[in-house]
């Protein structure tokens, strides 16, 4: 039975192993303390946060939720870029599926798993039965962390008094900011993640809330020019969005 | 504030599209250009959603202590430290800030 559960969280031969799934597993469990922490000291029930925590299943979305109405922005514009924001996902998915199982409703279920390093951690192993082995593992260190550091943050969060005297507020986009530095190692994405911030911040005191976030969205259609050949120096063209 | 009804259709959304890409996306028949537009989406957004949370409030640009936290928590990212260490920094300088001013 322990051996069975061993094998499972931690498959042997793979390439992934216990210190990348301890890294995991710490990043993920802060990530639930402290998003959760502050999304309860604005006023989110402890109910309504282990809908997060258990159905929605990642960070991301209740934050551009609440950035976009926090800045006077509709329920509809909160909930649309929420899905924005976590459109990743269909496509993370589909990339692991070949090498999960034909039956649909297990494919379905372990679809809930699908996270960012799950799936580039399972799609690197060499064979295809340790791709899905690993994606598992991966998902099981990353999922469990993140709903015990939530429910904790619950706890935490229900007694912080002012969140603004602790700077609470500023590890919103703290954690943001640290989730996509990674991203931000080529010129295209600091391109693109350059001209979505500017275009937030020029279009948010002459559009209603809401739209600067999802106007920004529009940043990602860069993505289409031809990759920038390494070590050009001769500037970006920025003007395709405004 | 995260109200039920909201978590709801966060979590329809969320989970709609993870199944949906397990179930019927063939990731390879996917034009090139779509999945480069895709993968860069959160990107665009989360830049986007950081710079708000930062230097706006109530739909008005406000420079305050926030921008102190997040710049910390830039440079903690840049050397690499643990997402917790980048987090408590930014909130200790954000706190120590709004003392201060």
């Amino acid at each position: 039975m322990i051996d069975t559960l061993r094998s499972w969280v931690l498959p042997s031969g793979t390439i992934f192993g216990i210190g990348e799934a301890m890294t995991v597993a710490f990043a993920y469990f802060t990530v639930g303390v402290t998003v959760t922490i502050l999304h309860v000291s604005e006023g989110t029930s402890w109910s309504a946060m282990l809908g997060v925590i258990f159905l929605v299943n990642s960070v991301t979305p209740g934050l551009a939720y609440v950035a976009v109405t926090d800045a006077g922005g509709s329920t509809t514009a909160g909930v649309l870029s929420g899905w924005l924001v976590s459109s990743r996902f269909g496509l993370f998915a589909a990339a692991i599926a070949p090498y999960l199982w034909p039956s649909r409703w297990k494919r379905a279920l372990a679809a809930h798993g699908a996270f960012d390093p799950s799936v580039a951690l399972g799609l690197r192993e060499e064979a295809p039965i340790d791709k899905r082995r690993v994606y598992l593992a991966a998902a099981f260190w990353m999922v469990v962390p993140w709903w015990i550091g939530g429910v904790l943050g619950i706890l935490i969060g229900s007694n912080v008094g002012d969140p603004g005297a602790l700077g609470l507020d500023a590890i919103f986009p703290a954690v943001l900011l640290v989730i996509v530095w990674p991203q931000l190692q080529d010129r295209d994405s600091l391109t693109i993640a350059l001209v979505a911030l500017i275009a937030a911040l020029a279009l948010v005191e002459i559009t209603p809330g809401g739209v600067p976030a999802l106007a920004a969205a529009c940043a990602a259609l860069l993505a289409l020019r031809p990759p920038m050949p390494v070590g050009d120096s001769t500037e970006d063209p920025e003007e395709e969005v405004g | 504030m995260l109200t039920w009804t909201v978590v709801l259709a966060l979590a329809a959304g969320v989970y709609g599209q993870r199944a949906a890409g397990a179930l019927f996306l063939k990731a390879d028949k996917l034009p090139d250009a779509a999945k480069r537009v895709l993968d860069k989406l959160p990107l665009a957004i989360i830049a986007a959603v950081v710079a708000l949370t930062t230097v706006t409030a109530g739909g008005k640009l406000v420079l305050d202590a926030r921008l102190a936290g997040v710049a910390v928590a830039g440079f903690c990212a840049w050397r690499k430290l643990p997402m917790l260490v980048a987090v408590i920094a930014a909130a200790a300088a954000t706190a120590l800030v709004r003392v201060i001013a």
